[in-house]
């Protein structure tokens, strides 16, 4: 059971000597207990004390970190099963599949068009983060190559390899990025996690039922190794299913830390033919506890859903994802179009420029910070006020925008005298208070 | 003498009724089939009661044999009616006899037996209310015209209007068109034809109510509390029209009539009304059917859209201006009596009276009566005026009570605009939205000066002491429950208010009055009633009951609530706090910051630090949110020795709280001017000089017993 | 010490409702377990596909669904090549032309389409309104009416219009009622409440409980469906337990992603592949989230997603 900020506390130093970097002792026992500091960094804990917080203060499951740099990922690190519950605080990372049983040609088409997804949606680059390098046993040189140009491919590399001579020599290439070792089995894991602890890299465990994978885990944790992600893939997606639920379930709901770690569900092998199948299990094991998720491949039809979904679902649902305030010129807006306004809460934008899109008028849609807040909460909170808009229309609109017509949210037809009265020369106009109404709305008022 | 009419009319029929069905099993023999067309119930009344469906002369004859074991004679109420049922049977019986071989008795303009289609079609408008009512009309009206009128006022209202008997040939009598379509629907010239709605209604029980036939029970319970019938009977009432009515009684169906010869009044079941045109008003409130108020009646437009309208002096008609001379604002409860629904007067000179840009008294008094009314619930209704009022085109209104201000634009005054119609909003959106609980609504408007001075000392400021009053006394120890409150689950899935008369809801914008008349109005909505019966620990406000609603209403993410501490089982906060407090080690006490204050606390956090690991609907023992209200309440943090445990508060905060504070702090531990003793940020916004500072006050906090 | 399995074993279980008539009768529901967890319990009903058409017949459908149903087919017909979709459980007929703000079909009109749909197939009928509070009122009463004694399921009872809907589906014409909320548990829970408190049996009530197009605010659909069949299963909590049925095809086909053509933005590729799979995506995700039914549109998605539930049923 995780320890509140108050029972932290009462084994902190009460000195508030601000060392961790906190003003006051008990300021850093609530960021403990939040997860958002590690009690280590209280310089005058006793050792007695650490040990037994960390114990309890030890998530469910480990976060582990796979790539270096600007590829450096952390996964797992959950301490809930459902994101009501608090957050998911590791998004599902996704990997495209290469195979040494390709021949060039092949692997480098692959490999191209695994770089070609790249785009930033509110803030976040969306692209694939990892490449799945799969050896078929037919060759160590040849898997080394492969691995080379993947390598090249500036993505952070799973090697999907039980062959501990081909993992060892692949590895040579490619361990000071970090990869992930796939390859750990019951009948190699000695091996493997030699292989694996030399390079300094993270272990990938495997097994053909739930149970030898987690025997396979135990085992390797009794070597000292606690660095691993488990692959969940199974023979049968059934199957497959089934162990990335469980798994993840035992960890957190049950408590059991052997499955305490990050997973991997490699799609490429358990529905290889089929790229809509693909899409589908992507999205399903997207919301259920696939950490690294591997695909065949990765196109736009794939990435546009599939990286919506894991924006939607990693979001804190303490904290509402927000769009960059500033002017968003929707059908060919221009200087003489007209402006509306709303807040910046990212599902308020999406609804309301999906509509503005949909009437085919021009318009300029004027978003200002409010807090990341729908329009009735951030008026409530005083975040979207008839001073907030204003000023923001005068420091950012009136420079560049010569229509005068200002469209507000019907939902704060309040704000609309106090506005005209703050900007001389705008004509404020009340929208209604849905946006599905406004395709209407603006049809009329343009007609 | 009522009870010995109806046994009389009971007996009457039922002789009839066995004459009948024996001269038809005489002529056509045990084994004729009898049904009504275009229905799948047989004869539709008797199978809802009995159970049984009747499908032959032979079988009806032993359906007499059920009904005359109803014909009970003991001297009372219940045996009347009971027999006013077998009366109602015994009339079906009559006229099913009439549709003998597909027999077609009934002809233009009268109906007879309706199809379970129409039935099907009708009880969806019943069920939605957009039939608010069904009228039963029986025997001929004073006058042609007055019948008609009668008819003409239900019609305007949308209720269903039948008749029966000679209010039908009045009808024709004045060229007054009946039909289906019109819904005004003629059943038959015969008495026994009124069983023609009983058996609409009976028939709505068993196909929108689920009612199994045979049970007698949850039939009469159907037609009494969804089917929205009454009787209109004229003079003369007979002993059978008489104990048809103690069968339509019995239904749920109260009775009005003007007959006075040798009748008695049952409250709300038979009722005298002599004048004609006051039958409409006398039945809808013995039936309690409220007509909807689909339009506002007024010349400019009414929306959200107009309710940030400014009204500027320049384009100003006239202005009403508390701040100036005297004006208010007021909802009273009244008695059923005292009210006449929808009428508004002015008293005093009209808008058109004033001079252009001229400055004025007003006050206006809405006054609502209502079975489930309370008093309570006034300033409800009333913090409602505002955004009413402003959704009006083109008037602007701010302030509340007697401190209102109230401006009216030329163009809307052009459009024609008046008193009146302030009258005719406040009315039609009380009536509206507080359905539940408004039966009647008047508005009273004054604008002469001396008027609204005496108005607003007499009766005014008194209600709003009286209510101020009720609230300061208002303690968590005089109510019998509280209420919970979810409006935020939205965004914080797990957390649940426990509203308290002592404690409103963190956000500080439900009171514990607000969640009852939230409760009132919409039972299925966000407050539902906790009860607080199975005390655990009264000192902590630990209670069984809130434990199990917590859990009900958080769908299982908390199980237990403590209402007074903070250290134990706080009570969780969705994120709208207006305030958190938080435990403060080293001086032993807690600290408060409000949302508005943005610099650091002596906890070492922010504001938002110390929202984001205490909202979320997640317990974090040692901090809490509340409302800004609650901080001078005698329940704050009682288990853990109350506001004396108070060690520091933003400045601004302190100023906004310390009058209530400080009395609070007398009344309960003797402490003069408490806030002095209280830290701030310009004192300090670190533990140690806080603590120096505190122990200069002496401040009680610190020589307390240690929170933890 | 191996892996010790720990099923999550609930005392309650969402309600079976049935909707069609004879062999072809369709049961939503009866799951004892969240979704496809089928190492706890065994699934009793795998989640259902409703394929969708209009009565605005082909009007801007992608190529290949125009493709799959032939330009210029009846209503009847495109109604039998629904049902004979490959993975199609049951159709959806939606009435869009009814929208006072669209093509403003009068209430005759589309009763006529109705009687035509439900005459020419023998599977499970879904029909849905125009989603004008006003006009379905008026207009799903009919429909409830037109379809008597084929058991069908109305879409939708909305919080301002559940007594006219509740009333005419739920009671006088005894079909099953959808009650559609905005995505949120309680206000889905009051809906219940109230439609039950009418009288409607609550085994005749499906729940919509609001859906979005994955990035378009899906996890307040996530995180209300978790919620709902959490509240089901273990607070056995009945006015949550009606299983639920989700629109996708409408939310997916019609955002950017979607919409937005080759020429527009060439990176993307083909509209209709997007189209295809923002629905499949949505679909899967919905069904991970525990919908006891979808509503799709596109041949693919059908043949894709009911691949999906057979191999995780």
């Amino acid at each position: 059971m995780a320890l509140n900020g108050i029972q932290i506390f009462k084994l902190t130093p009460k000195k508030n000597c601000k060392e961790c970097g906190c003003p006051t002792c008990m300021a850093f026992s609530m960021k403990v207990a939040q997860g958002a500091m590690d009690i280590s960094a209280c310089p005058h804990m006793s050792q007695e004390a650490i040990d037994s917080l960390s114990e309890a203060t030890a998530p469910p499951m480990k976060t582990i970190k796979v790539g270096v740099g600007e590829n450096e990922y952390s996964l797992g690190g959950e301490t809930v099963l459902y994101r009501h519950e608090k957050t998911f605080v590791s998004r599902t990372r996704y990997a495209v599949s290469v195979c040494s049983c390709m021949d060039d040609a092949e692997a480098d088409a692959a490999l191209e068009a695994a770089k070609v997804v790249d785009y930033d949606r509110i803030g976040e680059r969306m692209h694939v983060e990892l490449i799945n390098v799969n050896y078929a046993g037919n060759g160590t040189d040849k898997y080394v190559e492969l691995v080379k140009k993947a390598a090249a491919c500036d993505r952070t590399l799973v090697l999907s390899c039980t062959d501990v001579e081909a993992a060892k020599a692949a590895l040579e290439v490619c361990k000071a990025a970090k990869p992930i070792l796939n390859g750990a089995d019951a009948s190699n894991y000695a091996e493997m996690n030699a292989v694996a602890t030399a390079a300094g890299v993270v272990l990938g465990v495997r097994g053909k039922d739930i149970n030898e994978l987690y025997d396979t885990v135990a085992a390797i944790e009794k070597l000292g190794n606690k660095n691993l992600v488990i692959d969940t893939t199974m023979p049968t997606i059934k199957e497959t299913y089934a162990a990335t639920v469980q798994s993840r379930r035992a960890a957190i709901k049950d408590g059991d830390r052997t499955f305490g770690y990050p997973s991997i569900v490699n799609l490429a092998a358990v529905a290889a033919d089929d790229t809509y199948i693909q899409t589908a299990l992507a999205s399903t094991f997207t919301m259920k506890y696939g950490s690294i998720i591997v695909m065949s491949a990765m196109t736009y039809a794939d990435a546009l859903p599939l990286y919506g979904l894991r924006q939607n679902v990693f979001t804190d649902p303490q904290k509402p994802m927000k769009v960059e305030p500033g002017i968003y010129q929707i059908n060919g807006a221009d200087e003489n179009s007209l402006c509306l306004t709303t807040v910046d809460f990212a599902l308020t934008y999406f609804v309301v420029s999906g509509e503005l899109e949909r009437s085919g008028v021009p318009c300029n849609l004027v978003i200002s910070d409010a807090g990341g807040l729908s329009v009735l909460t951030a008026w409530a909170a005083g975040k979207l006020s008839s001073t907030s808009v204003s000023e923001f229309i005068k420091a950012n609109v009136e420079p560049k925008v010569k229509c005068r017509k200002l469209i507000i949210p019907g939902k704060v037809a309040v704000l609309k005298g106090d506005i005209e009265a703050k900007l001389p020369g705008w004509e404020v106009i009340v929208a209604p208070r849905e946006a599905v109404d406004l395709v209407k709305f603006l049809k009329e008022l343009t007609a | 003498m009522l009870i010995n009419r109806i046994f009389n009319g009971n007996d009457a029929v039922y002789g009839l009724t066995e004459g009948a069905v024996d001269n038809a099993i005489a002529q056509y023999g045990a084994d004729k089939a009898i049904s009504f067309p275009n229905t799948a119930y047989c004869l539709p009344c008797y199978y809802a009661v009995t159970g049984v469906k009747v499908k032959t002369l032979g079988e009806l004859k032993e359906a007499l044999g059920v009904v005359k074991s109803l014909m009970t004679r003991n001297h009372e109420l219940d045996d009347a009616l009971m027999s006013g049922v077998a009366t109602a049977l015994c009339a079906e019986f009559i006229e099913v006899l009439k549709f003998i071989d597909g027999a077609n008795p009934y002809e233009e303009p009268c109906y007879g037996h309706l199809s379970d289609a129409i039935i099907r079609e009708l009880g969806v408008p019943l069920v939605t209310g957009d039939i608010p009512g069904v009228a039963v009309i029986l025997g001929s009206a004073p006058t042609a015209q007055e019948g008609v009128n009668l008819i003409k006022s239900y019609q305007a209202q949308g209720i269903l209007v039948t008749l029966v008997g000679g209010i039908i040939d009045q009808c024709e009598e004045v060229g007054f068109k009946t039909g289906y379509g019109l819904r005004v629907v003629p059943l038959g010239k015969d008495v026994t034809s009124v069983i023609h709605v009983v058996s609409v209604a009976i028939r709505a029980a068993l196909i929108f109510g689920n009612v199994t036939p045979g049970d007698a029970g949850a039939l009469l319970a159907y037609t009494s509390q969804r089917v929205p019938a009454f009787v209109n009977a004229f003079k003369p009432i007979d002993d059978v029209i008489l104990a048809a009515g103690a069968g339509a009684i019995k239904l749920g169906f109260p009775v009005i009539s003007n007959e006075t010869e040798n009748i008695a009044e049952v409250p709300g079941a038979l009722i005298q009304q002599l004048d004609t045109a006051a039958m409409n008003a006398t039945s809808l409130e013995a039936r309690g059917i409220k007509i909807k108020v689909t339009k506002i009646d007024i010349p400019v437009a009414f929306a959200s859209a107009f309710e940030g309208e400014i009204v500027r002096r320049g384009d100003m008609q006239v202005e009403f201006d508390g701040s100036r001379v005297d004006c208010f604002e007021l909802v009273k409860s009244r008695d059923l009596s005292e009210v006449e629904d929808h009428k508004i007067e002015l008293i005093g000179p009209d808008f058109d009276e004033f001079e252009v840009g001229s400055k004025h008294s007003i006050g206006y008094v809405v006054e609502v009566a209502g079975k489930s009314m309370q008093p309570d619930f006034e300033p409800v209704f009333e913090r409602k005026f505002h955004s009413y009022i402003n959704c009006i085109e083109g008037i602007m209104h701010t302030g509340q009570r007697d401190m209102i201000r109230i401006r009216v634009s030329k163009e809307t005054f052009n459009a024609g605009f008046r008193a009146k119609h302030l009258g005719e909003v406040l009315y039609a959106k009380i009536k509206n939205e507080f359905e539940a609980v408004v039966d009647k609504c008047q508005v009273k408007i004054y604008t002469n000066p001396e008027d609204c001075t005496k108005l607003r000392h007499e009766l005014a400021i008194p209600a709003f002491d009286q209510r101020d009053e009720r609230l300061e006394t208002l303690t968590d120890e005089s109510v019998d429950v509280y209420y919970s409150c979810i409006m935020c689950q939205a965004f914080s899935p797990s957390h649940v208010c426990v509203v308290t008369p002592e404690r409103l809801g963190l956000c500080g914008a439900v009171s514990w009055l607000d969640a009852k008349a939230t409760n009132e109005l919409d039972p299925a909505g966000p407050c539902q009633v906790i009860t607080k019966e199975r005390v655990i620990d009264e000192s902590l406000g630990a209670y069984e009951d809130v434990n199990e609603a917590v859990e009900n209403f958080s769908h299982g993410a908390l199980n237990k609530v403590t209402l007074y501490s903070i250290m134990q089982d706080p009570m969780t906060s969705c994120g709208c706090f207006e305030c958190i407090c938080g435990i403060e080690p080293f001086s032993n006490g807690v600290i408060i910051a409000n949302r508005e204050y943005s610099g650091m606390t002596p906890l070492g956090m922010t504001f938002p630090e110390l929202a984001s690991m205490t909202g979320g609907g997640v317990q974090t023992p040692g901090f809490m949110g509340h409302g800004k209200h609650f901080i001078a309440s005698k329940k704050f943090m009682k288990a853990e020795g109350g506001i004396e445990r108070i060690v520091w508060m933003p400045k601004e905060l302190k100023d906004t709280v310390a009058e209530r504070l400080n009395a609070t702090a007398k009344e309960l531990y003797g402490i003069e001017n408490f806030t002095d003793m209280i830290g701030d940020e310009t004192i300090a916004t670190d533990p140690e000089t806080l603590v120096t500072f505190l122990t200069e006050k002496g401040h009680p906090a610190l020589s307390m017993e240690p929170m933890m | 010490m191996p892996f010790n399995h720990k099923p999550q074993k609930f005392n309650a279980s969402i309600n079976t409702v049935e909707i069609g008539c004879g062999d072809k009768a369709i049961t939503l529901g009866g799951e004892k377990t969240f979704p496809f967890y089928t190492f706890d319990a065994p699934l009793e009903n795998a989640p259902k596909i409703g394929v969708e058409i209009s009565d605005m017949g082909l009007e801007g459908a992608p190529a290949g669904v125009v493709a799959y149903y032939g330009e210029g087919a009846s209503y009847a017909e495109m109604a039998k090549k629904a049902a004979a979709m490959e993975g199609a459980d049951f159709v959806c007929l939606k009435l869009e032309g009814g929208d006072p703000n669209g093509e403003n079909k009068s209430i005759d009109e589309l009763i006529e389409v109705v009687k035509e749909v439900g005459e020419a197939i023998d599977v499970p009928l879904v029909v849905e309104g125009c989603k004008n509070v006003e006009k379905d009122s008026e207009l799903l009463p009919k429909v409830a009416e037109a379809l008597q004694g084929k058991n069908v399921l109305i879409l939708s009872a909305r919080e301002e219009n559940y007594k006219a809907v509740g009333a005419s589906a739920g009671l006088a014409y005894q079909q099953k009622v959808g009650a559609e909320s905005a995505v949120d548990i309680n206000l889905a829970k009051q809906l219940n409440v109230v439609t039950t408190q009418l009288g409607v049996a609550p085994k005749s009530i499906v729940m919509n409980v609001g859906s979005a197009a994955v990035g378009y605010g899906f996890e307040y659909v996530v995180s209300t469906m978790d919620r709902i069949k959490a509240a089901a299963l273990s607070q056995g909590d009945a006015m949550l337990q009606m299983p639920i049925i989700t629109p996708v095809a409408d939310e997916c086909w019609s955002v950017k992603e979607a919409m937005a053509s080759e020429a527009d933005m060439p990176a993307w590729g083909p509209a209709e592949e997007r189209g295809i799979k923002m629905e499949i995506a949505t679909a899967a995700a919905v069904l991970a989230s525990g919908s006891d039914a979808v509503l799709l549109k596109h041949p693919q998605s059908v043949a894709t997603i009911s691949k999906m539930i057979k191999e995780l049923a």
